[in-house]
């Protein structure tokens, strides 16, 4: 079974194109925000309210999403877009995520030792040894030169530095 | 004299060359440009003065520009955006044993349309400070929406695709508590987002996590072979070939370089086309033509210092770079703008002499060190990747010491990431957010001051006339955007997905 080429209208099935997905985000966020910005006071033109900027802006951005939309046939279709880097960047952020909840509990050397040891040792496979020889040496590096050099205070680990 | 003064100081002299450094090794390290670079190491020149703060991050961001073009010429990787057309005849000299000479023509050139333009600042940007003293809010405002419009005008996606992401900046820039009337907006009942979101965040999500989450290690190779010392002198015949391209790039670098959007990728692209058109043999471009990395090198350094002119002079980033480095600046409590080179002028001249410096030090460090650069270019990309989010961490929590900013930094490494998977730029976004303050501010200040009327804007000659020029670029842009004709815009679009 082969895919209908790009552009074809056999059928006159409407392709979904990359522009439908973005314009039309953006336009139900703006949507959203804009109905979170009722307590905003647009005030008057000579006296501009606080909510003035927002809403102005928040059209702005309904009308340029719908300018993208309605022109998306130009796009590509939506299926074109490669996501063979989704499970990287799911890895990527997940870890980053749950190193940055527990950044201040239980400190910067614990929490990004564990992040940059299971990145290396876990998601790329290096030796075990040099994982964690670089992923202690530099954070701990890091933590006194921020800390003792530069005089910024990273968060400490609960009962030691 | 007072500059060179401050600039020779051992302390500045040091953390100029650091910023030089760094910035060369931040160039040529694939994921991580200028722009992340310097937000990552922001938090560093806090126990700086402002004097040493701005001459190290200035550093990082013109060495950076040094440092592109060692990745482009050796490994056909651009370390950083602006390399993308050095690497075309770069790495086609390179495959012929000419690299040494493409990286002696790419340094040589770069320290000249440096220091031009360094010199250029010197002379323009004082001037042009003491011009802008007579600016109030209604040409503040002309003038941000000029910029914001030239930024469209001049980007390499679509007219539309940047004002949208202007405009999403902009309303990230309304998050937090309203100036004017003490309202708060957006805040979602998180304290921290009382004072807005910082740029910092933004900028190293966007672009430093961003591009981490869309390159995975097995997608970088670093195969590359050190040219000798010997090879590194060009021919008589290259230098001849380089002299007109360095000249031209400079030139047309500077002028690109002072005006709003990506300046020094923009530069770098029209440097190409302009030298494949005048020269005598446009065949020889793509094969490996001098031309090809004398103009685009010269014309991206000469950018960089042409965008450091509005800053200076007027307090408007002309690109996201300039508007991290404004963010320093006030971080340390030097306000950029018109008075300036009044009330800091140890800071303001400071810095320009710093450039001069930094510029010879990129020299002797870009040519004899090459081999040691190389090296670092060997390191796998699954080593650096996960100690470049460690220190994106680092980085923008140490701005606020907030977790709050961190979060903030990981959703917007999404978002980067999302925009990049449906080709946005995520660049006027950052533009947007840093402007949005001093734009709704003189928005509404010259709505006060008319009583409500537009008219103010057109009854003040300089707010009228930037004003009509922002109409007339947009009309041009919206005329070309409706007709779908193909310009130059898509031409670079082209170059920088690589399809060149």
């Amino acid at each position: 079974m082969s895919a209908p080429p790009e552009g074809d209208h056999a059928g006159k099935r409407m392709i979904l194109r990359r522009d439908h997905i973005a314009g039309g985000a953006f336009i139900v966020a703006a949507g959203l925000v804009l109905a979170m910005s009722g307590d905003l006071p647009f005030g008057t033109l000579a006296s501009p309210g606080a909510g003035m900027m927002p809403k102005l802006l928040l059209i702005l951005l309904i009308g340029f999403g719908a300018i993208l939309v309605l022109r998306a046939g130009d796009s590509p279709p939506l299926a074109t877009i490669e996501w063979n880097d989704i499970r990287h960047a799911a890895t990527v952020i997940g870890l980053s995520a749950a190193a940055t909840g527990v950044y201040t509990t239980i400190g910067f050397v614990l929490s990004m030792s564990l992040l940059t040891f299971v990145l290396l040792y876990f998601v790329e496979r290096r030796m075990l040894w040099r994982a964690a020889a670089v992923s202690i040496g530099v954070t701990v590096g890091s933590y006194f030169l921020f800390n003792t050099l530069l005089k910024s205070p990273l968060p400490p680990m609960p009962f030691w530095f | 004299m007072l500059g060179f003064s401050v600039a020779f100081q051992p302390g500045v002299l040091l953390y100029a060359f650091l910023g030089c450094l760094t910035g060369t090794l931040v160039g040529m390290l694939p994921g991580i440009g200028p722009l992340a670079g310097i937000s990552i190491l922001l938090p560093v020149t806090f126990g700086l003065d402002a004097t040493r703060a701005i001459v190290m991050l200035a550093g990082i961001y013109y060495g950076s520009q040094y440092g592109g073009s060692t990745t482009s010429i050796l490994m056909r990787i651009p370390g950083e955006a602006a390399s993308v057309m050095t690497c075309i005849d770069g790495y086609a000299m390179s495959q012929r044993g000419r690299a040494g000479a493409a990286l002696c023509i790419a340094a040589v050139g770069s320290f000249i349309a440096g220091t031009f333009g360094v010199i250029v600042l010197t002379v323009v940007a004082p001037p042009l400070g003491q011009f802008a003293l007579g600016f109030g809010p209604p040409e503040y405002t002309a003038l941000l929406i000029l910029g914001l419009v030239f930024l469209a005008y001049m980007s390499s996606t679509s007219l539309i695709r940047t004002l949208l992401m202007a405009v999403v900046g902009l309303m990230i820039g309304c998050i937090g508590i309203d100036v004017m009337t003490g309202h708060f907006r957006y805040a979602f009942d998180i304290p921290e987002l009382g004072d807005g979101i910082g740029i910092v965040p933004v900028a190293v999500g966007l672009f430093g996590l961003g591009e981490i989450l869309s390159t995975p290690s097995h997608t970088v190779t670093a195969k590359v072979k050190a040219p000798r010392l010997a090879e590194l002198l060009p021919n008589r015949k290259e230098w001849h070939d380089s002299a007109m391209p360095i000249a031209r790039g400079t030139v047309l670098g500077f002028i690109v370089g002072i005006m709003p959007g990506s300046a020094h990728i923009i530069s770098s692209f029209l440097s190409y086309a302009l030298e494949k058109r005048v020269s005598k043999h446009p065949e020889e471009f793509g094969k490996g033509a001098i031309a090809g990395v004398a103009g685009p090198e010269s014309a991206n350094n000469a950018a960089s210092t042409g965008a450091f002119v509005p800053m200076l002079a007027l307090g408007i980033p002309t690109g996201p770079v300039t508007a991290v480095l404004m963010a320093a600046l006030l971080i340390h409590g030097v306000p950029p703008g018109p008075t300036l080179v009044n009330e800091h002028p140890d800071v303001f001249w400071g810095f320009i002499a710093s450039m001069y410096v930094g510029n010879l030090m990129l020299l002797a460090l870009n040519l004899p060190m090459v081999g040691v650069f190389v090296n670092v270019l060997r390191i796998p990309y699954s080593y650096l990747y996960p100690l470049i989010i460690m220190f994106c961490i680092i980085g923008v929590y140490e701005v606020n010491h907030s977790i709050v900013d961190v979060w903030i930094m990981l959703a917007m490494g999404v978002v980067g990431y999302l925009l990049r998977k449906f080709d946005f730029d995520p660049a006027p976004l950052v533009l947007g957010l840093v402007i949005a303050p001093i734009l709704e501010m003189s928005l509404r200040q010259s709505l006060i001051m008319s009583d409500g009327s537009w008219s103010i804007f057109f009854s003040r000659p300089i707010a009228g006339i930037l004003l009509v020029v922002s109409a007339v670029l947009l009309l041009v842009s919206a005329a070309s955007f409706v007709t779908k004709r193909k310009d130059w815009r898509e031409k670079l679009a082209d170059a920088e997905s690589g399809d060149s």
